[in-house]
Parts: structure tokens; sequence; C-alpha cells
């Protein structure tokens, strides 16, 4: 019996040892979990971005490609306590969502940007910006009429002038800003007339004009690249970065910024992580390497703010970034606090309108 | 030993069973209570979904939809099985395995596909303007008819299967004997086999109308602006956070899905009553 016990001693003691040294390799070989867009993002950021943290940093990330519905997963993660995300991508809707909720860690400038070399819009309380995306108005030029040249909303909505069909994403974001543009309400007025009742019925009331035009609703970036290269519709607006599908795929295709909604993402630390310290070095890395950054931006057009980005860049490739002076200075500042705020009750008008 | 022969049936249930406690029942008494409490009793969510006239409206416009998607897949699949069980076995299996391979395809690449079919420049107007019977492209895509079509072609396998292992039961001596005893071939058909099959064909349609009132991808794709499902609504507020609100809209959704296939079960026991009853020729 003694015997036995000692046996059992014996295997009780190995197996701690060799669950004890499992650990310290799993001390020494840290890594993060990453939350991001998978795709042709995921791609180009695990060679631009996660191989170069790992060679400084000796930090592996482990890339969890995000669906649509990451926000309802985070808030799962989150209340049960069961964290699986180190740091992740948020867009700018979700970010304040994601306040709201008590879902992220407050970001600690003092390591993440000690020098204060972030413009002071991207450093918000609990996310770092890192990149910026526009929905603008893209236009077939094959389809256009003979010498003419489409350049704002307002010519959107000119359907004599423009004939053809078109497509309209089916949400209010974005889409009652374009209409107020388009009946003339200057863009820094936008969301102050949308504040108001009458100026929610103005948006609407233009909406009208243009609804018997709109083939369909897109749902889905990747739709409405599919529609404006099968000819579907000839005037859509989408996201800036599926310009280059389009042209790659040899549409004739142009880009409006006139008038363009630019939102920000951001890159959050979700709350309760175990890897607080890696987290955050994974931030300012991500949000402050300038030469990362314009190797980013050959591959996708989502750039940042890191500080000298524009420093020796190709300026035929600087024209295509939406956070190009140039571009910046025609587009609107999406308001993610607007919609945060008025996104309920609007959709549901929205819903409404969409089914008279 | 009857009653030991009782024990291995149901005890053959218990994994099933288990299951459908663990994975459905238990999750769907969850969503009952996120549309109710919030995190304390409230009726707000119930309230502000009966106060509007957008959800029962688009509750409405669910219901019609998988109704009719379920009566064309009915009628549609009713022919080919009847058309599979009268052949010799081995072409039985071919035929199935030929209703089988749509559905191993996605219903997103599905959908996909009827885009490229439909479309303006699609292949069916590429076809019409080619042939000279018009020169303006037909607006079929993002049409109510694109949805019906597209939903049909996604659900028709199922209905047949279901429809077909309903008829392999039905013994065709029956007929005969119906046919002996002075009956014409329709009236045999019409008062003998469309009784009995009648019940797998109806079995088919509902499963058809329950799976269509959760699409929501192929109305999104191919559909007109009106074409908005309850699923729709759901994604749209689950991916706000408003699990209460999106709760509550899955409860009616649920609760309209049974009302109408308690609904569906009446009216055909009724039919198949008269079918096998009345209209004496």
């Amino acid at each position: 019996m003694t015997k036995l016990l000692k046996q059992f001693a014996k295997v009780a003691v190995a197996t701690l040892v060799v669950a004890g040294s499992a650990n310290l390799a799993l001390a020494a070989d840290k890594e993060i979990t990453f939350s991001g867009s998978g795709g042709v993002v995921g791609k180009v950021s695990k060679e631009v971005w996660w191989g170069p943290y790992t060679e400084a940093t000796g930090t592996k990330i482990n890339h969890v490609a995000a669906e649509a519905k990451r926000m309802p997963q985070l808030e799962a993660m989150v209340k049960s306590g069961n964290v699986l995300w180190d740091a992740m991508e948020v867009s700018a809707s979700d970010y304040p969502l994601g306040v709201k909720k008590g879902l992220f860690e407050a970001i600690d400038y003092s390591l993440v940007d000690p020098d204060n070399q972030l413009p002071a819009d991207t450093r918000e309380e609990f996310g770092v910006a890192y990149a910026a995306y526009s929905q603008v108005l893209i236009v077939r030029t094959d389809k256009l009429p003979d010498g003419k040249k489409m350049e704002s909303w307002a010519d959107f909505w000119d359907v004599e002038n423009f004939p053809g069909p078109r497509a309209l994403r089916g949400r209010a974001e974005d889409n009652l800003e374009f209409a107020l543009l388009a009946d003339g309400v200057p863009a820094e007025d936008i969301y102050k007339v949308l504040s108001t009742e009458e100026g929610l019925d103005r948006a609407f009331a233009k909406l009208d004009e243009i609804k018997p035009h709109i083939t369909t609703w897109w749902t889905s970036g990747a739709q409405s690249v599919q529609l404006l290269s099968d000819g579907e519709v000839y005037f859509c607006p989408s996201y800036n970065g599926r310009i280059t599908t389009l042209v790659s795929s040899g549409i004739p295709a142009e880009i409006v910024w006139n008038g363009g909604a630019m939102h920000k993402s951001y890159i959050a630390i979700p709350k309760g992580t175990e890897h607080l310290k890696e987290a955050t070095e994974y931030v300012k890395f991500r949000t402050t390497s300038a030469d990362r950054m314009r190797e980013y931006v050959t591959h996708l057009p989502y750039p940042g703010w890191a500080p000298g980005l524009f420093d020796g860049m190709d300026p035929k490739m600087a024209a295509n970034m939406p956070t190009f002076p140039a571009n910046q200075k025609v587009q609107f500042s999406a308001s993610a606090e607007f919609w945060a705020e008025n996104l309920d009750a609007i959709q549901e008008r929205w819903t409404e309108w969409l089914l008279q | 030993m009857n009653a030991k022969k009782k024990f291995t049936s149901t005890w053959l249930l218990w994994p099933a069973l288990f299951m459908l406690v663990a994975f459905f029942l238990i999750p769907t008494l969850d969503i009952l209570r996120a549309s109710v409490y919030d995190p304390e009793f409230t009726t707000k969510h119930f309230a502000k979904l009966l106060g509007s006239n957008v959800y029962l409206d688009v509750l409405w416009r669910t219901i019609r939809l998988s109704v009719i998607v379920a009566l064309i897949c009915a009628v549609i699949a009713y022919p080919i099985s009847y058309f599979i069980v009268q052949r010799p076995r081995k072409q039985q299996i071919f035929f199935l395995f030929l209703v089988f391979i749509p559905l191993w395809m996605s219903v997103l690449i599905r959908s996909y596909a009827w885009m490229v079919v439909l479309g303006r420049e699609g292949m069916i107007n590429a076809l019409l303007i080619g042939l000279g019977f018009t020169d303006e492209p037909v607006k079929m895509l993002f049409t109510t008819g694109a949805v019906y079509v597209a939903m049909v072609q996604i659900l028709l396998p199922i209905q047949i299967v279901t429809c077909y292992s309903a008829m392999t039961e039905i013994d065709l001596d029956l007929m005969r004997a119906a046919r002996i005893l002075g009956a014409k071939p329709w009236q045999a058909i019409r008062r003998v086999f469309l009784p009995l099959s009648l019940d797998g064909t109806v079995t088919g349609a509902i499963i058809v109308f329950m799976l269509s009132m959760g699409f929501f991808i192929t109305p999104a794709l191919v559909g007109g602006r009106k074409d908005i499902m309850m699923a729709n609504l759901i994604e749209f507020q689950v991916q706000q956070l408003n699990w209460g609100f999106a709760a509550a809209i899955s409860i009616v959704l649920l609760i309209g899905t049974v009302l109408c296939v308690i609904i569906i079960k009446r009216l055909s026991k009724i039919l198949i009553r008269r079918l096998v009853g009345g209209g004496h020729a």
C-alpha cells in the first residue's frame, strides 16, 4: 500500500514539474491575441506590422479575423470574465458603444505617445485612432455623359444631367449627411442641422427625391464593388479603399473626394486583458511608426496619423489617401457621437421610410 | 417484456432530448428572459415594438413572403417527387442525387449566382438583348420576384426530399385497387394518392416556411428596398448591442411562426378531409 502511495506521489511530483516548466516556457514566449480585419488587411498587416513588431519586441501576435459581430462577442467576453483578445480594431461607430458599455481599458498615453505627437483628435480616452477610411462617391467614368464630370452630391442627385442607375448604402449613417450636402447645407453645419427635427425632415425630403432612382441599398462593401463592376449601377458611394479593386480589375472608376464622409478607426484594449503591457506596446507601435505606416499604405490606402507619414511619400500615392491634406479638406468628419446618440430613433424612421 | 421494450425505445431518445433542451429550449428561454429583463423586469421593448408600425409591418411582409415561397415550393416539388417515386430504385437514387447537388453550395454563393443571372448586364438580359427581344435591360434583380426565385431555388430540395420520402410510404397497390373498383385514373390520384401524400407535402411546406421566416441574406442581396425581413431587424439590433430589443423581436418572430404553423396544419387537415370525402364525380 505504502509502495503504491509512493508511486503515486512520484507521478504527482513529475506532473507538477512538467506543468511548471510549461508555464515557464509560456512566459518566455509572450503572445498577444489581436482581433482585426481578415482578408487583404489581415494579410498585409501580418507582413507590415506583426512580423516587425515581433522582431522589435519579442512578443508574438496571434491574429483572429474579426467578424461583423465583434462587439457582441466582446461584450460576451467581458461579461463572462473570459477575455480572449488583448487588442482589437474598433470602428468609429462601435467606439462610443464600447465606451458606453465599459468594454475597453483606458489608454496610458505616457507609454503610447509620451511626446504628444499624435493629433489631439486621434487621442481618445479608451482608444487611439490608427487609420482613416472614407465613404466616398465612386463613379464609373465610362458611363458618364460625354464631357461631363460628377463632382458633388448635388450631381449625384441630378438625374437629368447624370442619368443612370445608382445605389446607396442601406443604412441611415452618412446618407443623411450626403442628402444635406446635396441640398446645399455647408459641411460644417451638417450635424447642427441634423440635430433638429426640421433638419432631419429636410434630409429625408431630399432622400425622397433620389429614392426612385436607387437600384439597390447595399449592405456590405464587397457588394458595392460588385454592383459597380457588373454595371448594375454607375454611381455609388463606397469605401475609398475599394477603388483599388475596381481599377486593378480594369474597370474605369474614379473617387469624388468632395463631400466624402471620413471615419476614424480605433485600436483599443479589451477590459480585463491579461497582457495589458504588451497590448499597450502594440498600440504604440501600430499608431506611431511612420515608416511601417508608409509601407502599409503602399498596399492599402488606409493611412493613420503617425508623425512624418507624408514625408517622402510618392505624391501620386499621397493623392489617394483620405488624410492627404487636399482630400481631407473637401471631406467632412463623420460624427460617431451624433450617431451613437441618435441611431436608434433614426434607424426606425429610416426602415419605415424604406418600406414606404 | 413490454415494459422493457418501452424503456429501451425511450432511452434512444435521450441524446436528442438532451440536445434539444441544452441547445434549443434553454437558449430560447434565455431570449425570452432577455426580452423582459433589462436588467429589471420591463415591458419597454415590447411596448416599443408594438407601438411602432415598422416591426409589425415587417413581420407581415416576412409571413407573406414565407407563405408564398412555401406554396411555390410545394407546387413545384409535388410532380417532381411523384416522378421520382415512380422510377425504378436505382434511378430514384440518381435523381435524388441531382436534387441534392445544389444543397452543397452555400446560400450566400447561390444568392450571388442569382445576381449574375438576373442582373442588368447578366445572362438573361444579355440573351434577351442579343436575340433582339428588348433594347433596354429588363429589371429583374432587386425586385421581390427575384427574392421568390432565389429562395425557391434554395429551399426546393428540402421540399422535394420531404415530399418524396412521404410518397415512398404509400402502397401503390392502393391506386390499382381503386382502379379495379372502378375509379378513373384521375379519381384514383385525387381520392387515394393525393390525400395520402398531402401530409408529407404539408410537412415539407412547414419546414420551408419556417426556414424562410429566418432568411435574411438572400432578400438583402437580390431583393428591393421593401424586401426587409424580421431577421434583418434582429441582426441590426444585435450589432447595436440592443440585446433586449433584439430578443423581443425574436420572440415576436417565434410566436408569429408558431401561430402560422398551427394555422397551416389546421387548414391542411380540412383540405385532406375534403379531398377524401367530398366532390363526388
